[in-house]
């Protein structure tokens, strides 16, 4: 193994251990301060406790990739904060328009998988200017979201996946990217997060369910991120898939009947109904990211 | 770009300062009130109105400096320079704009994380995000129309231009005080509860969540605009 090699493992390691260990130490404090698994909780003062984890939380990554870069002299080359328009529009436009499609074919699938016995005005009875201009504003709060989206992305896709690309073969690269991203939320995931404390197999499928997850979503983050060397599109990508996701949509225009209806729905077969439109996003973007590999070889 | 961007960092350093110093203490201040006011500051002292004020305070302080960005370049061997650059008046022009767009957002940035400190203080019973995004929106709209003034007919015409815009939105407001439908408001003791209520209403709501995207969509068209007549206006500047 050559010095170049070991050196980008050092700053590798470096970083992961930045990043993971705020919710490694925070989270068994805080289950054992408010007795109880945070995100499954009913207290409102957990949900504001909930609440600023998932803001500051967010940004634990982007300080780690900071740090890792000041502590081990690495410099400030290649940090991805250019923006680079030209001949990637697409790219840029990809990383709005998918997710928000995805959100609502989420919703659709949500319906004809789960609430078949309701019509879909019985079920969508809130389509009125009321609604479309609550759900603009979510769009547009998204601005916010922004901000923690990019300190997840800045670290994850920003830092990690350019040294695991160095390291692995592509195909790998995401896999692994994905299943270290998915463990980075397993503190998150054991207190509740996305998939509550009451299913079989509890918190290991949860776990493995959100590994599967992120391994899916880094294949569109790589993609976007390697095409159009920024960081932004895949922060655009992540802050409107965490502000416009299907249980959104859902509290936004679903009636009360479809909401109660949702609620006893196991979180594990959910998950694989909402991800399907992930699923296809994942294989699309996994195909253009190795077909480009074969152009960029020939045109060698 | 990064260059361009940077040359504007180092003419208006102490301006980049005071946006930053006026927007931390804006942020203490508003951090340190709901602290000493109690759970009682936002019902009884009036704290979101405060609250209100020292965000559009913090936003006002990028869009007061801003002529300050221009005047700088305000002469013809400045715009003659910048339009033998590689990236030509455009890439000037564009600098500009991403320039005073990376102000705002570096504002916006430092107002979510106090707005979020207070939403921890407070127990989670204000939160300004919606607020905060229609103020961005609004420093975004008045710059769009500001800019191309300033730099078709310098950066003192242009001052008076986003004068006569303020001026303009108060009339309209006026106007619907004094002419519209204003039920909500005087049969409420609570003039704020009152309008967040009447903002929420359908046909103000949908209009209203549109704005975001209009601003965004007119501050790009006004930097192809001001790329335009940059090489115009660059011919009235002084030597």
């Amino acid at each position: 193994m050559n010095n170049e090699k070991t050196l980008t493992i050092k700053r590798l390691v470096i970083f992961l251990v930045i990043s993971f260990l705020p919710f490694i130490i925070l989270m068994p404090i805080l289950w054992n301060i408010y007795g109880e698994p945070i995100y499954t909780s009913q207290k409102e003062n957990v949900a504001v406790v909930v609440y600023m984890l998932g803001v500051f939380g967010m940004m634990i990554p982007s300080c780690a990739h900071l740090i890792t870069r000041l502590v081990t002299k690495e410099g400030f080359k290649n940090t991805y904060l250019g923006v680079h328009f030209k001949g990637k529009e697409g790219y840029w436009a990809a990383s709005i328009v998918v997710k928000l499609i995805e959100g609502w074919a989420g919703l659709f699938l949500l319906w004809t998988v789960f609430l078949k016995d309701l019509s879909f005005g019985e079920a969508f009875q809130h389509f009125g200017m009321k609604d479309i201009g609550a759900y603009l504003l979510q769009l547009a709060s998204s601005i916010i979201i922004f901000f923690p989206a990019f300190g997840e992305e800045w670290g994850w896709r920003g830092y990690m996946m350019p040294k695991l690309l160095e390291l692995m073969p592509k195909p790998a690269a995401i896999v692994v990217g994905g299943i270290i991203w998915g463990l980075w939320h397993a503190p998150l995931t054991i207190a509740g997060h996305n998939f509550g404390t009451d299913y079989s197999g509890y918190p290991f499928v949860g776990i493995l369910m959100m590994c599967l997850f992120c391994v899916m979503m880094n294949c569109f983050l790589t993609l976007v991120t390697e095409k159009t060397r920024s960081i932004y599109p895949a922060s655009f990508i992540h802050m409107i898939n965490n502000n416009l996701s299907v249980g959104i949509l859902l509290m936004n225009f679903g009636s009360e009947a479809a909401i109660q209806k949702t609620d006893g729905i196991n979180n594990i077969e959910s998950f694989f109904v909402l991800t399907s439109a992930s699923m296809v996003t994942a294989i699309i973007s996994f195909i253009l990211f190795m077909k480009k590999d074969k152009t960029e070889t020939v045109s060698i | 770009m990064s260059g361009l961007l940077y040359k504007n960092l180092r003419i208006n350093f102490s301006s980049c300062l005071l946006i930053l110093i006026v927007a931390l203490v804006c942020c203490a201040i508003a951090c340190v009130a709901p602290i000493l006011g109690g759970p009682e500051f936002m019902t009884e002292n009036d704290g979101a109105m405060m609250l209100a004020v020292l965000y559009y305070f913090v936003f006002m302080m990028p869009s007061l400096t801003s002529n300050l960005l221009f005047e700088s370049d305000e002469s013809r061997t400045a715009s003659a320079f910048a339009m033998s650059l590689p990236q030509c008046g455009k890439g000037h022009i564009e600098s500009k704009y991403w320039y005073i767009l990376i102000q705002y957002l570096a504002v916006l940035f430092i107002t979510f994380i106090t707005d979020t400190i207070i939403y921890g203080i407070l127990d989670g019973t204000f939160s300004a995000l919606i607020l905060l995004i229609m103020i961005f929106c609004f420093r975004i709209f008045i710059s769009s129309i500001e800019i191309p003034f300033v730099i078709r007919f310098g950066s003192q015409k242009g001052m008076a231009v986003k004068g006569l815009t303020f001026a303009f939105i108060f009339f309209l407001v006026m106007i619907y005080f004094m002419f519209g439908d204003i039920s909500w408001l005087i049969n409420s003791d609570e003039p704020l509860k009152a309008f967040m209520k009447w903002l929420q209403r359908g046909n103000i709501l949908f209009p209203l969540s549109l704005f975001p995207f209009f601003s965004i969509a007119l501050f790009w068209l006004s930097c192809k605009i001001s790329v335009n007549v940059f090489r115009k206006g660059a011919e009235n500047y002084e030597q």
